[in-house]
């Protein structure tokens, strides 16, 4: 059974253990105390008519010749006869002399042991049956004179009021506590389901999620309880969740966009060239266009690899202090060529301690993809300034790349590291970019501890910041 | 048949319309979905390839746009977006039928086929007016038992006055379904082509298919 293996159950189950426990424990001590003290109650009561009636036997008014009637002696000292108390005196011998009426044919017995004990002197109590059915409750006193024995005095009660009372809270706690039990094991499972429901519906919600559906909540009814907290806590869980997902799925998506397009165009431009024959030309353009699409494709995956292994952390990185300046001054030197083939300035200009940790090839490559980029986005005669600067106050080095670009407009400047994400996709294709290159560079400063930054104006151009922490 | 290509990739553009084009049909091409919009109300098209990852208008909204104008023009999609939700999308936009990048170009000519054949209303196979047959898939042309070389302008020319057989089809018309953008109609080279087309399928001993509506312009008709 499941049930049985619900906290709900379990929960109730414990409860009332404990329950039965601690109401077990109260009845016991209740039903003890409570014939204890009933019990010393009639023995106290027993005792002082006994000692009256010792007193009175030893009176010089009553005494010596003999037991004055009892019921007479009683009613004198109480005012009554008392009832439901039975009154023997006997003679040192154990012969009886006297009896209160109640008594009549009915004798108390006595024991030898009992006549002896009150020959030395002693008082005893205990608890004889009499006819066999009846409880009676004796005290055994002696009578002294002179140091002497001269008789016993025995006063019974009968126990019949004090064990029915007993036997009545008996049966009172043998029903209440199991009915209690019942009663608390019923409300514990009304409380334990209350309490848990929350859960269950947690439960339900986990599994609706399970099955693929991230858009689901859970309704939090009260925010400041443990379970409204757990709910919460399990609701912004599932809320990053969706998010990354949606990062996943987006990014998929993109990646699979961006190779469809060069596949598209190899796959249409080889069938459409070998449908007929054609010249030589037509041939050798196909080819260098296929290339092209190849060289896209290869790039594409390259950078995708990359950033796939810096997301597993598998990307080994070497740290050692370097110039930075050094290797900007690299790049400006390699990157020349193709200014001067688009007739944009490239300048360089270094200023201080330049010195950080990290690894030199993906520096290069954080400082290359941002020059090439300033590069790709600005016209013939425009300008591009490579610029590395140490702040020692800071300990920082920051890397300046200006150009005098077409800008980018402010509703893209957040996304503009983003994967696949492109100002305009059209231009961006037409000089080969991979929609990756801000992303991995972005990767590699925030790799160095560092951080990339970028301000625009459209028409008037750009500015990528990047800044590393300076090596002492 | 005139078709309309919409797609932003320039080198997927010019293959496509040069695969159309040798395919004999004429070809346009808009870049993205604000040219795309202006060209398909300025020119009676019959067909339109459209991409739907387009700059400035995405292509649901260009196909929204022609559906909104009241233009019936059968629209064939052609996208990397292959999932489910993105095809539903696209055909409940109004687009007639999907291919998903990359596709192969010889699929895309049979579904361009397909949807000029549903748009005529005509079954699948060769067109055929009196003993004159055109073969749409391999461009074959018979008159009676011979076959007729025709050149790539003749052969459109051709297929669009057999799709339009038995109705009058004006030179407008002509210039705009058999010729591209680029054609200049102030000048003679309808008539010109027409009679070309005339001499190698109505030779003389056979009786006369295309004939002249002074004025007005062509029909194609078995008059027997």
């Amino acid at each position: 059974m499941i049930l049985f293996k619900t906290i709900k159950f379990k929960m109730t189950l414990w409860y009332v253990v404990i329950l039965g426990i601690i109401l077990s424990c109260f009845s016991l001590f209740l039903y003890f105390t409570l014939a204890d003290s009933l019990y010393k109650g009639v023995d106290n009561k027993i005792r002082t008519m006994a000692e009256i009636v010792v007193s009175s036997a030893r009176s010089p008014f009553g005494g010596g010749a003999g037991i004055a009637d009892l019921d007479q002696v009683m009613t004198e000292r109480f005012g009554v006869r008392p009832l439901g108390r039975f009154i023997q005196i006997l003679d040192e011998s154990g012969r009886i002399g006297d009896r209160s009426t109640n008594l009549r044919d009915v004798q108390i017995p006595i024991s030898v042991q009992t006549l002896k004990a009150a020959s030395r002197g002693a008082t005893t109590f205990e608890t004889v049956q009499v006819m066999g059915k009846y409880s009676l409750r004796v005290v055994t006193m002696p009578i002294q004179e002179n140091g002497k024995m001269a008789g016993v005095v025995q006063v019974g009660s009968s126990l019949e009021g004090v064990e029915e009372a007993l036997q009545q809270l008996l049966l009172i706690l043998l029903i209440a506590v199991p009915a209690a039990l019942l009663v608390a094991s019923a409300g514990g499972l009304f409380l334990a389901n209350k309490v848990l429901k929350p859960v269950d519906a947690i439960t339900q919600i986990a599994r609706r999620i399970g099955s693929g559906d991230l858009s689901q909540r859970i309704r939090i009814k009260r925010v400041n309880d443990e379970l409204g907290r757990l709910a919460a806590t399990f609701n912004e869980m599932i809320a990053k969740l969706e998010k990354s997902f949606r990062q996943v799925k987006r990014f998929t998506a993109d990646a699979s966009h961006e190779l469809k397009t060069p596949l598209t165009i190899l796959r249409g431009e080889v069938e459409v060239g070998l449908k007929r024959k054609r010249g030589l030309k037509e041939y050798q353009r196909i080819l260098g266009s296929n290339l092209e699409e190849i060289g896209r494709m290869s790039r594409i995956v390259e950078g995708l690899l990359t950033l796939s292994r810096a997301d597993m952390g598998e990307l080994t990185m070497e740290r050692e202090e370097l110039e930075l300046s050094a290797i900007a001054r690299e790049v400006w030197e390699d990157l020349q060529m193709l200014a001067k083939e688009k007739r944009i300035q490239l300048k360089f200009m270094d200023n201080g301690f330049t010195k950080v940790e990290g690894d030199p090839l993906l520096l290069r490559q954080l400082i290359l993809n941002i020059t090439e980029n300033g590069l790709k986005y600005t016209r013939a005669g425009g300008e591009v300034a490579l610029k590395v600067k140490g702040d020692r106050d800071q300990g920082m080095v920051r890397l300046f790349v200006t150009d005098t670009g077409v800008g980018i407009p402010q509703k893209d400047l957040k996304r503009i590291f983003d994967r696949f994400f492109r100002v305009d996709t059209a231009r961006s294709r037409e000089t080969g970019g991979t929609g990756l290159g801000l992303s991995i560079s972005q990767w590699i400063a925030h790799a160095h501890e560092g951080r990339i930054a970028v301000e625009s104006k459209v028409g008037k151009g750009s500015t990528f910041t990047v800044t590393l922490p300076m090596k002492d | 048949m005139r078709i309309l290509v919409v797609e932003d990739e320039k080198k997927v553009a010019s293959f496509l319309k040069k695969g159309l084009e040798e395919e004999y049909y004429a070809v346009d091409c808009a870049y993205d979905g604000e040219e795309a919009l202006f060209m398909v109300e300025a020119n009676d098209y019959d067909l339109m390839i459209l991409d739907i990852m387009l700059p400035k208008v995405d292509g649901l909204e260009v196909l929204k746009g022609v559906r909104d104008k009241g233009l019936t023009i059968p629209v064939l999609m052609v996208t990397a977006k292959d999932s489910v939700e993105d095809v539903v999308r696209g055909l409940d936009a109004g687009g007639d039928d999907y291919l998903t990048k990359p596709f192969i170009f010889a699929e895309l000519l049979a579904r361009v086929r397909a949807l000029l054949r549903r748009k005529e209303r005509e079954p699948a196979g060769e067109l055929r007016v009196a003993d004159l047959v055109l073969d749409p898939v391999t461009h074959m042309v018979r008159r009676g038992e011979q076959e007729i070389e025709l050149t790539a302008k003749e052969y459109a020319l051709l297929e669009y006055l057999m799709r339009h057989a038995n109705r009058v089809v004006t030179r407008t018309m002509i210039s705009e379904h058999v010729w591209d953008y680029h054609f200049d109609p102030m000048t003679n080279v309808i008539d010109v082509y027409v009679n070309h087309l005339r001499k190698k399928i109505d030779p003389d001993s056979a009786q006369r298919l295309i004939h002249t509506i002074r004025g007005v312009g062509y029909v194609l008709q078995d008059r027997g």
